[in-house]
This record gives structure tokens, sequence and C-alpha cells, in this order.
């Protein structure tokens, strides 16, 4: 449960900020950079939790922030700091589940940006409004690449009403393109929960029932301005199983807190301008599954799963002869060819407008893989006492290994090897810690074993 | 060319395929020998172009993968001969390192009865590694990695001669969206051993070409023209580009390539035929879509349609048995089947289907 503060925590966000700001940022990129953000780790268990209370908020932060954050150790040398940070990346993976989590892949996304005038406030830099357009954009980007099959649709709310801003698509440029122009969202008047919620509802209702609906808020207001009983509405969406997240970015309120509750998703208020992208960027993820497999036993039919038949097609080059297509019917080269009925088509994914089959193109389902078959979490390598059979040289990179403890005197790291040798369990190959780093977080797949 | 430029090579190394390559009644055969003296002049240019070019050079061989040479690896004096007045010394260190190395990698293979799967995905597994140091990790432990800290441009040429292998479908995607990420171009130059569905995704996912080589004994006419110049200067010359390109899957359950394959929605795993439970994930799936798909497949031939030919374990020809058969007689059968199937799944964690093809 990501922390949150309660209305009494609440001090009035008015004060300015403007020299903390530039600590703040300059943590996040140098965090940030290293690939473990600090902040993200709050998510796991107490010690996490405690963590976050600590830190202050934006408008409470002081230059002397990035030493607590970041502290050289007596050489001066800011080793141990990186160390550290490396080593809280590894033990978030030891703590991840080893086996392959049931995830919703085939995900319907409405995303509600609020556009109320309480979006100017500048208690985040430059205002609410333009980080959010700013965090909206990099979260679209960052959904699509994890959720190729699916689709995002944009609602704002302003003016008391619910405005549909982008329709639902899985195209990324598309989404992209609907919130492009910054002066056409322009924030003004109040916003509505209830109308934005019922307009996101409807323009999902169509969907078929194995695809995951979600509605994704961000809220800079502290009021709703709603034409009739929100808790009915409420009703509708966990009658109709949209889970419903909100990201709140002024303080907490009931009502906010009720919906993500009751749909079962997630709920933040987001305390400075990190903490607010590290609460986005925790929706992006594909929800696991396991709550529900738990509740009715394991191997129990999920009402929500489907078997579904797909086609992979063949690219046609731009050089080939041009020829209609069954969807616009133009005249083009380039094109995608239905596997069942020859029919041409510009894009993938679709469906065949010839014979039905859905099409996609087979790297659409691949970039979900990694998280069905992970590699498993390398072992670290405290001491040499069995060096007979230690190889010399990194498996995956071919660079040296340290032969001695580069600093005794620091003290050991839980998860950390003092000599940087990591070793795969299955494959019994040593890794360096770059390679370590790398194979988990970005390649998924170790060079010993070879998948 | 402004900028250095670093370039990984993975050569396939497999001893049966080259064999058949070298078969006299190839319409044009070309030995090992013949096109590594083809590669080596194609690396001596790579690096004659531009003084900071660095390159590696990976070996795919039965079961492992090897590396044969680096730019940054330590150079052993005493072994290399003594220089001859016709060749420029670093060209010499280099090719005599290459040389020796895959003598000796090749002479410890030994002669085994079966070759084993070629570690193609190990080589380019650390081809990527590699890249991924010398691009960014500018560690303590290693200082001469400094002058390559910035590399530019950096890319992989496949010179595959084997067929693809259907197990490493998995591998080599995830290898593709990290070359993506890190902005390396991924080259194929295919000698023989026909067509590669996976690579021929690699080199279009990651913008590089994938050359199906007409004339294997003119190679290197194809890797000075095609792959010698990087990626940066590739808009100015018109690099040779893909005709079709597939897009089909390998099966999770038989490995078979399919270009129709029914996909769980839950974790997307792909099957070749209807299955009543997901074998990644464990999802059951409704009857009722089983009988439709059963129904609508295409040629579905009720003999044939159930039990594929190729290789399989128990569990997986009661699968399709199941699913195969109508409502009545399945749902008896179901209790008992669907055990069976799960059982055989969790075993060995949720790989077990990739287990066949792996490596050693
Ligand atoms: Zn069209
Ligand atoms: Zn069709
Ligand atoms: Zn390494
Ligand atoms: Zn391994
Ligand atoms: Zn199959
Ligand atoms: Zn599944």
């Amino acid at each position: 449960m990501p922390p949150r503060r309660t209305n009494d925590d609440y001090m009035g966000g008015q004060s300015d900020s403007d020299v903390s700001m530039l600590d703040e940022d300059e943590l996040t990129s140098r965090v940030k950079a290293k690939g473990k953000g600090k902040a993200t780790e709050g998510r796991k268990g107490d010690k996490g939790k405690s963590k976050v209370k600590e830190q202050p908020y934006a408008w409470e932060a002081s230059y002397t922030r990035t030493w607590e954050t970041v502290q050289e150790d007596e050489a001066g040398s800011l080793h141990t700091a990186v160390r550290d940070l490396i080593a809280k990346g590894r033990r978030r993976r030891l703590l991840a589940p080893a086996e392959a989590v049931r995830r919703t892949i085939i995900r319907h996304l409405i995303l509600v940006l609020d556009l109320s005038s309480s979006m100017m406030d500048r208690d985040m830099r430059p205002t609410r409004f333009d980080l959010m357009l700013q965090y909206a954009r990099e979260f679209i980007a960052e959904w699509f690449d994890q959720n190729p099959l699916g689709q995002i649709g944009i609602v704002g709310m302003r003016g008391g009403i619910g405005e549909r801003i982008g329709e639902m698509s899985g195209n990324p440029q598309d989404v992209l393109r609907s919130i492009a122009e910054r002066h056409k969202l322009e924030p003004v008047g109040e916003p509505s929960l209830q109308n934005a919620i019922e307009m996101a509802r409807s323009s999902m209702s169509h969907l078929p029932t194995n695809s995951s609906r979600e509605i994704t808020i961000i809220f800079g207001s502290l009021t709703t301005c709603d034409p009739g009983n929100i808790h009915d509405t409420l009703d509708e969406c966990v009658k109709d199983k949209i889970r419903i997240s909100l990201v709140a970015l002024a303080a907490e309120m009931k009502i906010c807190r009720e919906l993500c509750v009751k749909t079962g998703g997630q709920f933040g208020v987001a305390l400075n301008e990190g903490h607010f992208k590290d609460l986005l960027f925790e929706l992006i993820p594909p929800p696991a599954q396991r709550a529900l497999t738990r509740a009715n036993g394991p191997g129990a039919a999920n009402p929500a799963a489907d078997l579904i038949m797909m086609g992979f097609p063949t690219r046609l080059p731009v050089t080939s002869q041009p020829s209609l297509c069954v969807c616009h019917g133009e005249l083009k080269s380039e094109g995608f060819l239905c596997p069942r009925c020859l029919a041409k088509v510009c894009d993938v994914p679709t469906d065949c407008d010839i014979c039905g089959l859905m099409i996609v193109s087979s790297p659409h389902l691949a970039r979900s893989y990694h998280h069905l078959f992970p590699v498993k979490p390398y072992t670290p390598i405290t001491n040499l006492d069995d060096a007979t059979s230690l190889s010399a040289t990194c498996y995956g990179c071919s660079v040296p290994f340290q032969e001695k403890v580069l600093q005794p005197n620091v003290p050991l790291v839980d998860g950390i090897s003092p000599l940087g040798r990591y070793r795969c369990p299955e494959c019994e190959h040593d890794f360096c810690t770059e390679c370590d780093v790398f194979i988990h977080d970005v390649l998924h797949c170790c060079p010993g074993c070879g998948k | 060319m402004d900028n250095a430029s670093h370039l990984g090579v993975v050569l396939d190394l497999s001893p049966k395929q080259w064999h058949l390559a070298a078969q006299p009644s190839n319409p044009h055969p070309i030995t090992l020998v013949a096109s590594l003296s083809h590669l080596l002049a194609f690396l001596n240019a790579h690096i004659a172009c531009k003084d900071e070019n660095s390159l590696a050079l990976f070996g795919a061989l039965p079961g492992k993968s090897v590396m044969l040479y680096s730019s940054t690896m330590p150079v052993n004096e005493e072994e290399i001969q003594p220089a001859d007045a016709n060749t420029y010394r670093p060209f010499k260190v280099m090719d005599s390192t290459i040389m020796k190395h895959i003598v000796s990698e090749v002479e410890a293979l030994g002669e085994p009865e079966v070759e084993e799967p070629i570690g193609f995905v190990g080589a380019l597994t650390k081809a990527m590694c590699y890249i991924n140091r010398v691009t960014n990790g500018s560690t303590s432990s290693t200082s001469r990695n400094d002058d390559l800290a910035t590399l530019p441009d950096p890319r992989i040429l496949v010179i595959s001669v084997s067929p693809d292998q259907s197990s490493s479908y998995i591998p080599v995607m995830n290898l593709i969206f990290s070359a993506q990420k890190l902005k390396v171009t991924i080259d194929v130059c295919k000698i023989f051993g026909g067509e590669s569905v996976f690579l021929q995704q690699a080199a279009h996912l990651t913008g590089g070409s994938y050359i199906d080589i007409d004339r294997p004994d003119a190679i290197l006419q194809y890797l000075m023209m095609s792959f010698l110049p990087p990626p940066g200067l590739r808009q100015l010359i018109s690099v040779p580009t893909q005709d079709k390109i597939d897009f089909r899957a390998a099966c999770f359950c038989h490995k078979n390539i399919v270009d129709i394959g029914f996909v769980c929605s839950v974790c997307l795993s792909i099957f070749c035929q209807p299955v009543p439970v997901c074998s990644t994930c464990r999802t059951k799936f409704p009857i009722k879509t089983l009988q439709r798909l059963n129904a609508s497949r295409p040629n579905a031939a009720p003999g044939s349609a159930g039990t594929p030919a190729r290789s399989s374990t128990p569990a997986r020809t009661a699968t399709p048995a199941i699913s195969a058969n109508s409502l009545p007689r399945s749902t008896s059968i179901n209790p008992a089947a669907v055990p069976r199937v799960v059982s055989n799944g969790s075993a060995p964690a949720t790989s077990s289907p990739m287990q066949n093809g792996e490596p050693r």
C-alpha cells in the first residue's frame, strides 16, 4: 500500500520552494541514473514505509537533502552509496516471486486527467498541470511498451463535466497526439469525479470479458462537483469489474480512497514530484492476478481467461507490387498479409476485415514474455574458499574479476558480493556486477543457460 | 566516418552445418576456412576504417559460446609469430589470435555422435553484455575501458549457417527488445541453412539488414558493401533491405513455428492447437471456447489434428486428445487428465517446455 497522508497532515500547498526543487531534481535524476529509484523501494514492507514517512514534503525540503541520501564514505568516494543502491535493487528482485505470475495482459485503460483550476497550483514545479502532462506522456509511452496489446483512452475533468479527449486506441502515437497540445487542455472550473467516471465507464462498456478494464485518475483538487450520488457510480464500477486507481496531488479525500479500495485499485497521495511519478509508474506493470487465484483455489476457472485464435502475418516490403488494402481500400505497397485469407491490412494489431482473425505481429506478444520466464536471481559469492573452480573472467562480458576484496574495511551488505562476483544457480557461471544488473533488468536472458 | 563504432560479431561455428555448406553438391560450396579468410579481411577493414573502432568476436559452438577476440583483450606477445614484412602488425596480431582460438575451440569439441544445439543465444547475449559493459560500465577495476566509455553506434553482425532453433524463440525476442533499448543494430548475414524467421525479425526490429547470400563463395563482397558502413552512414548508402518479413512465432508446446496460433489471454503463451489448460500460467479455458476453436480450426481433420508427429511427452499427447473430443466424453476425461497436465507443467518450475532445446 503506497504511503499516504491524512487530512490532519495537510498543511496547505501554497508555500514556495524554488531552492529545494533543484535538490529534488538532482536527487531524482541521480537515483534514476542507477535505475533504482529510492522512492520506488518504499513499496515493499514496513521498512520502506517508514523511510518514505521521513522524507519531507516538497516545500519542506532543504539544501541538505542530497547529502542525506547519497553519503560519501571516509575516502570521500560515492562508491558505498552506489553499492547500496545496487544492493537495494538486488534485494527487491529476491523478494519478487520466483515463479511465473498470472498477469492481465490485454488491458484497457481510461486515463482521467484533472483539468480543473486547482491544477494551476505551483506546489509542484512548474505547475501541477504541466507536470501532470509531462508524466502522462511518459506514462503512456512506458505503458504501451509493457502492455503492447493494451488500449488507452483519455478523459478530462473540467468545468464540472467529463470531456472525452482521446478515443480508446492501441496506437501510442494516437494517444500521445490527443494530449500533445497544451493550450487545448487549459485547466478551468471545478472537477467532477462522477461525470468523468461515468464517461470512462460508458466507453468501456462494450469491451469483451477477457480483457481488464481500468480507470486511472490523476486528481489535484479537494472537491468534486457531482450531479448525483457518486456511490451509485462506484457500485456500478464494482459490478462491471472496473479497477479504479487514483493518484492525488493535494491530499487524501475519503471518496477517493473508497473508489480505489472497493474496486481493487491503488490509491496514493504524491508527496513531491518524484513520488508522484513513482505512484503513477507503479500502475504500469500488468497487475498480477494472484489474489484471484487464491480466492478461488488453484486451477479454478478464471471467468476472464480465454483462449484466443490469433494470426501472425507476413509483412510486405515497400518495394512490392501495390494492391488495395481491405481496411481502407487504398492502393499501397506495404502492408501485412492475413495468414488465413491472405487479405492485405495496413497495420497490426487488428482484426482481419475479411475473415475476422485477430492479426498480431509476434513481437507484440513477445514483449511481455520476460514476465513469464524471469531469470533466477544470482547468488552473491562472498568468499573465495573453493578457489579451484573459479573462472578468471565474467562469463558475460569477459572482463577479469578482481582477485581480492576491494574495500576490506567496508561492512558486508546483504545481497552484495564484496568481490563483485555473482553466480547463476542454474548454469553456475559467474558474472560481474554490471552484467548481473543488466541481465536481470534489461536482457532477461542468462548467457550461460541461454534462456 | 566521423564517429568510432563498435562491431560485435557472432560467428556460427556449427561443424555439422559448415560441413553441409561445403558439400560439392551445393551450387556454391564454401568451406569454413575460406569464409574465415573473407571474414578476417572484413574485420581488418573495420579496424582500419578508424583508429578508435573496436571489435569483439563471439563464437557459437555446439552447446556453448566463447569470446574469440576483443579489442580490449590483453595481447600475448610471445605467442604471435615473428612479424613478416608484408603485414601490418595489428592485423597480424588479431588474425592469429582469432585463428588460434577458433582452432583450439573446435579441436576441444572432439567428435561427438550427435551435435548439441548451437550456443547461439549465449553468444548473442554475451555480445550484448559486452556492449553494455563498454558503453556504460567504467568501473574501478578496469581502467582501460575509459577510452571506450562513449561508444556510439554499437552494432552486432550475426553470421549464421544454422537453421532456427525454435526453442530459442523467447530468448531471441528478449534480446531484440534489449537491443532496441540499447540502440544496438543487429545485422544478419545468412550464408547457409535456410531462412531464419527469428533473425529476420531481429534485423527488422533493430533497423539492421538481413541478407541471405546467393553466392557464399563471394561473401567478402557482401560483407564489405553492406555491413562495413556503420548505421549512421546507412541513410546515405543504400544497403539491401529485407524483402518480406515473416512475423511468425514458435508455439510454446512443441516449438513448432506457426502462422495461426492459440493465445492464452492471461499470459499470451502461444499454442499450436487449442489446449484446455495453459501450461505456462495454468489458467483453465472455458470448454465452450475449445469447442468453438476446434470447430473453426483450419484443416481440422479429426484424425491428424490431435496427435502431433513430433516427439512429445505423454502429457502433451494427452492434451490434444482431450480437446479433440466432443463434450460428453471430454467432461468425463477432464478431471483425471487435467491434474496430469498441471503436475507435468509444475514439476520443473514453469519452464518445462523450454528445457527440451536447452543447450547441455
Ligand atoms: Zn488500409
Ligand atoms: Zn483474414
Ligand atoms: Zn560482466
Ligand atoms: Zn545461467
Ligand atoms: Zn505446439
Ligand atoms: Zn496462460
